[in-house]
């Protein structure tokens, strides 16, 4: 009996996926470092995503972007008195809070009561200096006081912006408490912090790592197999308060395949061995490809999302003086020049949308009246022209004896970005901008000594994404404070350099202004601002290609939600039962 | 000969001190570290928290310094956490990725000899038949095929279209390390499940390898054959068999053992393409991910174990040499 299993499966290849046995099995490119780190150690979107299964918070939010009570009993709001803000004499606000009650049955998977104790551990823990966490931003300024027993309010002084649509993390304190102590008690005295690392590598490993699982995990799944390099399997964590009432009819296993190759991860999904792709995974032009060979298999999916292809413009430098890269009509002229509709129709079936922001079209904030700086070769030489910048006789603009000719960069090996530049590159070159094309590996592009070093000289034009949550938009990319120095340790985010005075103060004035309408005006000037001065030439917004087999409900995702484990608790197959409540938009 | 090979071990350890300093120097001047990832792309990370990290993963010191730092733990045998994996990097090699990469090149290796060898004898004692003609053209096929296209067409041919051509019933699964099966469906299952998953990337690195040993044996053997103890012995009268088997092969097959003794670091170093393309999860594809992403400790693990392999399998080699010639002595 057990040879004829065992033959019968050999003949058969793979594992049989889906409906037949209620499980999901579900193909990525990438592996995590870690999982169910709560203090979120990497910063991987496929850590996120995973994560998502085994993870619950006070609030989430759902693929339209409204929020939902999870651990808590309601979302807070204004109207019902959970979220306040407290303002001085002058109308200013200078804290807020909001206050939130734990389910009564809100357990750990051990079946342990989830206490306040676990989100104030894990505050206490978000703020050590031991911890490496990349940044502190709100933690480092919020302060939790109970209540009672099950309710408490975070305080944040100064304010923070998002108060309402975020919450504290938590960590198991009964699972992790001791452990922590006996670090604290070995680390407090170090001076060298390396070896302060080595030992925090030691403690958290002990609950996030393959050889040791996470011990508790608060969410709808917990993790019960992790084979490095190849599967990590998850199984429903019934102590979980959330589930849907017929839990039989809903998925009972999720599998992830770690498939680094993305041209394998396609194989697997033509053979019929996965059930869905997770985020990270097929590129578009492989998403393209698969659509062509559904035949009801699997059904291909272009889901918005909030990563935003441009070109940064560098205005910072002799060379940037020089070639007028620092004057608005320069950037105005490159981007009249250039046909972004025909390129996203001829690469990406216009799937992409073109945009004329840094915001995308789901956020509240972005601004759709703005110039559209269609494809205009006249309007572009017009441009030149005005700035002095003539044809000589090989066709190239100059002026002053110099020729108009850009470096331009982006990451090596991507290969829709390499086609885009060359599509590019000849547009420009029949509006006499001579363009040559120089990539780096990502390494060198995202390293130290590239980007953010703008005033070197070494790029003109740079090609990259940045991810812009809807919600948590600060309009951070392009202010002033924000342009990499010496001073500042290269940090911010403004590599173009642009330096805009109202753009700033705009953006400082919207960072506290708590009252959503009046911050909509005034992301509505700052988009005004910027799509009239283009520090960067907007391309278009990316979409998430990912596929899934027919009869699979409620995997979905939005650029909201981001990943389709947001929804992990009623994931589930429709020949099993499981009623469908959120379709793929 | 113990004096020699006592002689050579102590020599290893200045090499294998000068090659690590080499390599981690390499890896550290290598643009990029880790912290840029944490950084690039966060809008609320300051000055700070730049500072706090770069001390934390000891980026603020020199690499020289740094190096000291490694070799320091590394004598007695601490060599550091993978920053990818949040396991001590030794760990990490030797129990996930290693015996991965063995279960996949030890077999290539043995099994395309056995095949590569008798074919290469046949190849020569046949010159310019057909059949030598035949496994020619398969050698040059095989070596000049791009391992990624040849793996792409292996997937897309068994794990697609084999089973469209048999309604299902037989097919290889598209990459991965098995374990579709539980073990309580007993060792033949398992084995099969696991069999089944290996199939096509041992094929595919076969393919090569046979390729390669097969031209080489064939030479060796031709050169062989032209040799004046040949053309004595044949004139003496010896069944051709005997020549052949008896006198030929045997200083044929020397080179074959310099070219066993050198491969098998390379057996630990793994496959990259290989593994990559049917998501083996090996050594190749290990320190291939550990250099991109700058995991300093899992790079140091891989590449040191790999020179130590090559200069102990270097003097293995030597010294088998004296046992295989007679004329080689170390004394």
């Amino acid at each position: 009996m057990k040879k004829t299993f065992a033959l019968t499966v050999f003949l058969l290849g793979a594992a049989l996926a889906g409906p037949a046995n209620n499980s999901l099995v579900v193909g990525t490119s990438q592996e995590p470092p870690n999982i169910y780190d709560p203090w979120n150690t990497n910063n991987l979107a496929i850590t996120s995503e995973i994560n998502g299964y085994m993870g619950a918070g006070l609030i989430g939010l759902d693929d339209n972007g409204e929020a939902y009570a999870d651990i808590a009993t309601r979302v807070p709001s204004i109207a019902n008195g959970d979220y306040k803000i407290v303002k001085d004499a002058k109308g200013d606000v200078i804290r807020n809070s909001v206050t939130y009650s734990i389910r009564k049955d809100a357990k750990w998977s051990d079946g342990t009561p989830i206490k306040i104790a676990d989100f104030q551990f894990w505050l206490k823990l978000e703020n050590d200096d031991r911890v490496p966490v990349p940044d502190r931003e709100p933690w480092n300024r919020a302060k939790i006081t109970s209540t009672d027993a099950d309710t408490f309010t975070i305080t944040y002084e100064p304010p923070y912006l998002f108060a309402d649509q975020t919450s504290p993390g938590l960590a198991p304190s009964h699972v992790m408490s001791a452990a922590w102590n006996a670090f604290d008690a070995k680390t407090k005295n170090e001076k060298d912090a390396k070896v302060t690392n080595e030992e925090w590598k030691k403690f958290i490993s002990a609950y996030t790592t393959a050889r040791n699982l996470p011990k508790v995990v608060a969410g709808p799944f917990k993790p019960t197999a992790w084979r490095s390099g190849n599967s990590l399997t998850l199984t429903r964590n019934t102590n979980y308060w959330g589930q849907p009432k017929d839990l039989d009819n809903y998925v009972k296993t999720v599998t992830y395949r770690f498939i680094p190759n993305t041209n394998t991860l396609k194989v697997n999904i033509l053979s019929g061995q996965l059930d869905a792709v997770g985020t990270v995974g097929l590129t578009f032009d492989q998403g393209v490809d698969l659509a062509r060979s559904e035949r009801g298999k699997y059904k291909t999916y272009f889901v918005p999302g909030a990563v935003w292809e441009h070109i940064d413009i560098n205005t910072r430098g002799q060379r940037s003086k020089d070639l007028d890269l620092d004057d608005p009509r320069m950037r105005q002229a490159l981007l009249y020049a250039i046909d972004r509709d025909a390129l996203t129709k001829a690469l990406f079936q216009s799937r992409q949308a073109v945009s004329n922001s840094w915001i995308g079209p789901i956020s509240k904030l972005y601004k759709k009246d703005v110039n559209d700086y269609n494809y205009s070769q006249s309007k572009a030489k017009a441009l030149f022209t005005a700035l002095g910048w003539t044809p000589g006789s090989d066709g190239i603009l100059q002026k002053g004896g110099k020729k108009l000719t850009l470096n331009f960069s982006t990451t090596a090996g991507n290969t829709t970005r390499e086609r885009v530049q060359q599509i590019l590159q000849s547009q420009w070159k029949a509006v006499g901008v001579q363009v040559n094309i120089q990539n780096y590996p990502s390494s060198v592009i995202f390293g130290p000594d590239f980007l953010s070093k703008g005033e070197t000289g070494k790029w003109d034009m740079a090609m990259y994404a940045w991810s812009n949550n809807p919600i948590f938009e600060e309009g951070n990319l392009f202010k002033s404070s924000g342009i990499p120095t010496a001073a500042n340790g290269y940090s911010g985010q403004n590599n173009p350099g642009w330096n805009n005075a109202e753009f700033s103060k705009l953006q400082i004035q919207a960072k506290t202004e708590f009252n959503q309408a009046d911050r909509i005006k005034l992301f509505d000037r700052m988009q005004t601002i910027w799509n009239a001065e283009v520090p960067s030439l907007p391309l278009y917004f990316r979409v998430n290609t990912y596929t899934k087999v027919p009869g699979l409900v409620n995997y979905t995702f939005s650029a909201y939600t981001q990943y389709p484990s947001w929804n992990a608790a009623n994931i589930g197959w429709a020949s099993k039962g499981a009623v469908e409540e959120y379709k793929q938009k | 000969m113990g004096t020699y090979a006592l002689r050579r071990v102590i020599q290893m350890i200045p090499l294998l001190l000068v090659i690590s300093l080499v390599i981690f120097g390499l890896t550290a001047l290598q643009p990029g570290d880790p912290v840029d990832q944490l950084v690039f792309g966060n809008s609320n990370i300051t000055p700070e928290d730049i500072a706090r990290l770069r001390a934390a993963y000891g980026l603020d010191q020199p690499w020289i310094t740094r190096y000291f730092f490694w070799l320091q733990q590394a004598v007695t045998g601490n060599f550091g956490y993978s920053q990818d994996f949040g396991i001590p990097a030794l760990e990490y090699i030797f129990q996930n990725r290693l015996p991965n990469t063995l279960l996949l090149t030890v077999p290539a290796l043995v099994i395309s000899t056995l095949i590569a060898v008798p074919l290469g004898i046949f190849s020569a004692v046949r010159q310019y038949s057909v059949l030598d003609y035949l496994l020619t053209f398969f050698a040059f096929v095989a070596v000049s095929a791009p391992v990624f296209w040849v793996g792409a067409l292996a997937l897309y041919f068994f794990a697609i279209s084999l089973p469209q051509l048999t309604g299902g019933l037989l097919s290889l699964p598209p990459g991965g390390l098995g374990g579709d099966v539980p073990p309580e469906a007993g060792w033949l299952a398992v084995t099969l499940d696991k069999l089944k998953y290996l199939l096509l990337p041992l094929m595919v690195l076969m393919l090569r390898e046979i390729a390669v040993t097969m031209r080489f044996m064939r030479a060796n053997m031709l050169e062989t054959l032209t040799q004046d103890y040949v053309r004595t012995a044949r004139a003496k009268g010896l069944a051709d068999r005997r020549v052949l088997y008896k006198h030929a092969l045997r200083n044929a097959v020397t080179p074959i053992v310099t070219i066993m003794g050198l491969s098998i670091p390379g057996l630990f170093g793994g496959a990259v393409i290989t593994e990559t393309v049917f998501s083996w999860p090996g050594m190749g594809k290990a320190i291939l991910d550990a250099l991109v992403t700058k995991d300093f400790n899992v790079v140091m693990v891989c590449l040191m174990m790999l020179a130590i392999l090559t200069v102990v399998f270097q003097l293995l080699t030597d010294l088998a040499y004296a046992l295989v010639d007679p004329r080689i002595r170390y004394s």
